[in-house]
C-alpha cells in the first residue's frame, strides 16, 4: 500500500497542480478528434493549450493517448485492489503449516514418529485392537454420556464384522446397551466363517480432508494433532460432514454445528484418557503419545502390525488397527 | 480542440482515484478487523481461544480411581481379578452427582454398607444392584467375540452349574460375586 502511494504521488507532483481546469477543457476538445491519428492529437493540443499542454508534452511522452491512459489507469486500479488482498493472502498461508504436521507413517507403525513432531510437542495416537473388543457397548455408553452426544448421532461405534462361509460378509452395528436384550439378528454359526467387532472412532487424518473443506476455519487441527470444531464459529453448512470419508461427522441437532470425535479433548488436555478407553474393559482401546517412544502406544505400535482405514486417500490416519481384513479396510 | 491527453488533465483522475483505493483500502481494512477474532492465527488458522474453551467442557464420567479413594476395600477385593479392568461405572452407574457431593466434603462416609439406607447421597445416580443383566450385557455369548473371553449362553451355563433359581434376576450371584468374579 506504501509503495502504491509513493506512485500516486509521484505521478501527481510531476504534473501541474493548477491545470485542473485545463484538464476539462482537452477533455471536451479532445472529443470530437478522437479518431484521428496521434498526429493530429500533438498538432491540437500544442495550437489550442499553449504552455500548460506543451509543458505536459515535455514530462509526458508525447503519443499519449486516452487509450494509454487507460491502460495505465487500470493496471493502478488493479494493482491497488491486489495490494489491499495482500494482508489477507498472507493469512491464507498460515493454513499450510499445520498439515505439514508429520506423523509416524501408517502401515509402517514399527517406525518411530517424526522427530520433527516431538519436537513441537505433543502427538497423540489411537490403536485398536480388534482381538481383543468383545461388543459390550461400554465405549459408546461412556462417550455418548461425557461428550453429551445427543441420541441418534454418535461419535464413536462398534461394527461386528460377518464372514459367511458362502462368502457375503454381513456388517451389524453393536446396540449401545450390548447384546443382551438386543434385537441385532443372530447367525447360525455353522455358517459363520468368521466374526469380529471392528470399532470406529475418528481416525484423526493428518491430512483431513474435513478440515480442507471448511470455508470458515472452523476446522482446527490442534497443535496436539486432533480435529477439532470451534463451536463459535461454524455455520453448519455440513461441507465437513460429507468431506469425511468415514463419515465420522454429523450435523449436532442441539447446536446446528459439525460435531465429531475429538479423541476427549477436554480430557486427553488433562492426562486422562478419552472416556472410551477408560471405558473399555478388555484394553481393546489403546490411547497414548505418539512422540513419546516410551508410551505403551509406542511399544505396542512398534511390536504389532497394523493397518489404517482407506489408506489409499492418503488421509494419514492416526488411528491404528490390528489385524484387519480386507473387507473393513 | 486537443486530442492529447495529457499528464495534467491525468492529475485530477489519479488524485480521485487514489482517495477511492485509499478509501477502498482502510475500508477492506477495517471491515476484516471485524470480522476476524483478536486471536487468529496465533498457532495456527483458527481462533486460538477455541482450544481452552473446548478443553474446559466438564468431565462427567468418574474415572475408578476417584471411586476408590474413598472405596479402598473395592481394590482389594478385585485387584487380583478379571474384573480389575471393569469400571465401576459399568455396574454402579456413572454417579456425576455423587461425586460432587462426596468432594464437597461435607458427607461423611458410613463405617458399615448397612448404614448407607437411605443416606446414600445422590442415590438416584448411582445403583447397587445384583441383576444378571449386567453381567449379561458383557458375557453373553455373541457372535463375533474373541475365544479367550469368558461368554456363556445363559441357560446352558446355569444348567450345567446346577444353579438352584434359574429364573432369579440375581442367580448369576450364587456363585460369583462381582468384584471379584473367579471361582475359587
Amino acid at each position: 500500500m506504501n509503495s502504491l502511494l509513493s506512485i500516486l504521488g509521484q505521478s501527481a507532483s510531476s504534473g501541474c497542480g493548477s491545470c485542473g481546469s485545463g484538464g476539462g477543457c482537452c477533455q471536451s476538445s479532445g472529443q470530437p478528434h478522437h479518431t484521428h491519428g496521434h498526429h493530429a492529437h500533438e498538432h491540437h493540443s500544442h495550437s489550442h493549450h499553449g504552455g500548460c499542454c506543451s509543458q505536459s508534452a515535455t514530462s509526458v511522452r508525447p503519443d499519449e493517448t486516452r487509450r494509454g491512459f487507460m491502460e495505465r489507469a487500470t493496471t493502478l486500479v488493479l494493482g491497488s485492489f491486489t495490494l489491499t488482498l495482500l494482508p489477507m493472502m498472507s493469512g491464507d498461508e498460515k493454513k499450510e503449516e499445520p498439515s505439514q504436521t508429520p506423523a509416524a507413517p501408517p502401515e509402517k507403525a514399527a517406525a518411530p514418529p517424526d522427530p520433527a513432531a516431538a519436537a513441537k510437542g505433543v502427538l497423540y495416537g489411537f490403536l485398536i485392537d480388534t482381538e481383543k473388543c468383545t461388543g459390550a457397548g461400554k465405549c459408546l455408553t461412556a462417550c455418548r454420556e461425557e461428550n453429551r452426544v445427543p441420541e441418534g448421532n454418535s461419535r464413536t461405534w462398534v461394527e461386528r464384522y460377518t464372514h459367511f462361509r458362502d462368502g457375503r460378509v454381513q456388517v451389524d452395528l453393536v446396540p449401545e446397551s450390548g447384546f443382551h436384550g438386543s434385537t441385532v439378528p443372530q447367525y447360525d454359526p455353522a455358517e459363520v466363517a468368521k466374526s469380529y467387532f471392528v470399532p470406529k472412532l475418528c481416525n484423526q487424518c493428518v491430512d483431513a480432508p474435513c478440515n480442507q473443506v471448511c470455508p470458515v476455519h472452523a476446522s482446527i487441527t490442534s497443535p496436539e494433532g486432533v480435529e477439532l470444531v470451534d463451536p463459535d464459529r461454524c455455520i453448519g453448512c455440513g461441507y465437513c460432514v460429507q468431506a469425511c470419508p468415514y463419515g465420522m461427522r454429523f450435523m449436532n441437532p442441539e447446536t446446528n454445528n459439525a460435531d465429531k470425535c475429538t479423541w476427549c479433548y477436554h480430557r486427553i488436555t488433562k492426562n486422562e484418557q478419552p472416556a472410551c478407553v477408560e471405558a473399555c474393559p478388555t484394553g481393546a482401546r489403546v490411547f497414548g503419545r505418539l512422540d513419546d517412544p516410551e508410551s505403551d502406544l509406542s511399544k505396542r505400535l512398534a511390536s504389532l502390525r497394523t493397518q489404517v482405514l482407506k489408506e489409499h486417500l492418503g488421509t494419514n490416519p492416526k488411528l491404528f488397527y490390528t489385524s484387519l481384513s480386507d473387507e473393513v479396510i | 480542440m486537443s486530442e492529447r491527453i495529457s499528464i495534467f488533465r491525468d492529475t485530477r483522475h489519479l488524485q480521485i482515484l487514489a482517495v477511492l483505493i485509499a478509501a477502498a483500502g482502510a475500508g477492506a481494512f477495517w471491515v476484516r478487523g471485524q470480522l476476524v477474532p483478536p486471536d487468529w492465527g496465533k498457532s495456527g488458522p483458527y481462533r486460538e481461544s477455541a482450544l481452552a474453551q473446548i478443553a474446559s467442557d466438564p468431565h462427567i464420567l468418574t474415572a475408578d480411581n476417584k471411586c476408590l479413594t474413598c472405596h479402598e476395600s473395592v481394590h482389594e477385593e478385585r485387584k487380583d481379578s478379571p474384573h480389575v479392568a471393569v469400571r465401576c461405572m459399568h455396574c454402579h452407574g456413572n454417579g456425576h452427582e455423587h461425586m460432587k457431593v462426596a468432594e464437597k466434603g461435607d458427607y461423611k462416609k458410613p463405617e458399615t454398607p448397612a448404614a448407607w439406607d437411605n443416606k446414600f447421597p445422590s442415590k438416584v445416580d448411582l445403583f447397587v444392584t445384583k441383576d444378571r443383566a449386567i453381567c449379561l450385557s458383557c458375557h453373553m455369548k455373541v457372535l463375533g467375540m474373541p475365544e479367550s473371553f469368558k461368554s456363556i449362553d445363559v441357560a446352558k451355563h446355569l444348567e450345567e452349574q446346577g444353579a438352584e433359581n434359574v429364573d432369579s434376576p440375581d442367580v448369576c450371584f450364587e456363585c460369583h460375586t462381582g468384584h471379584s468374579p473367579g471361582i475359587e
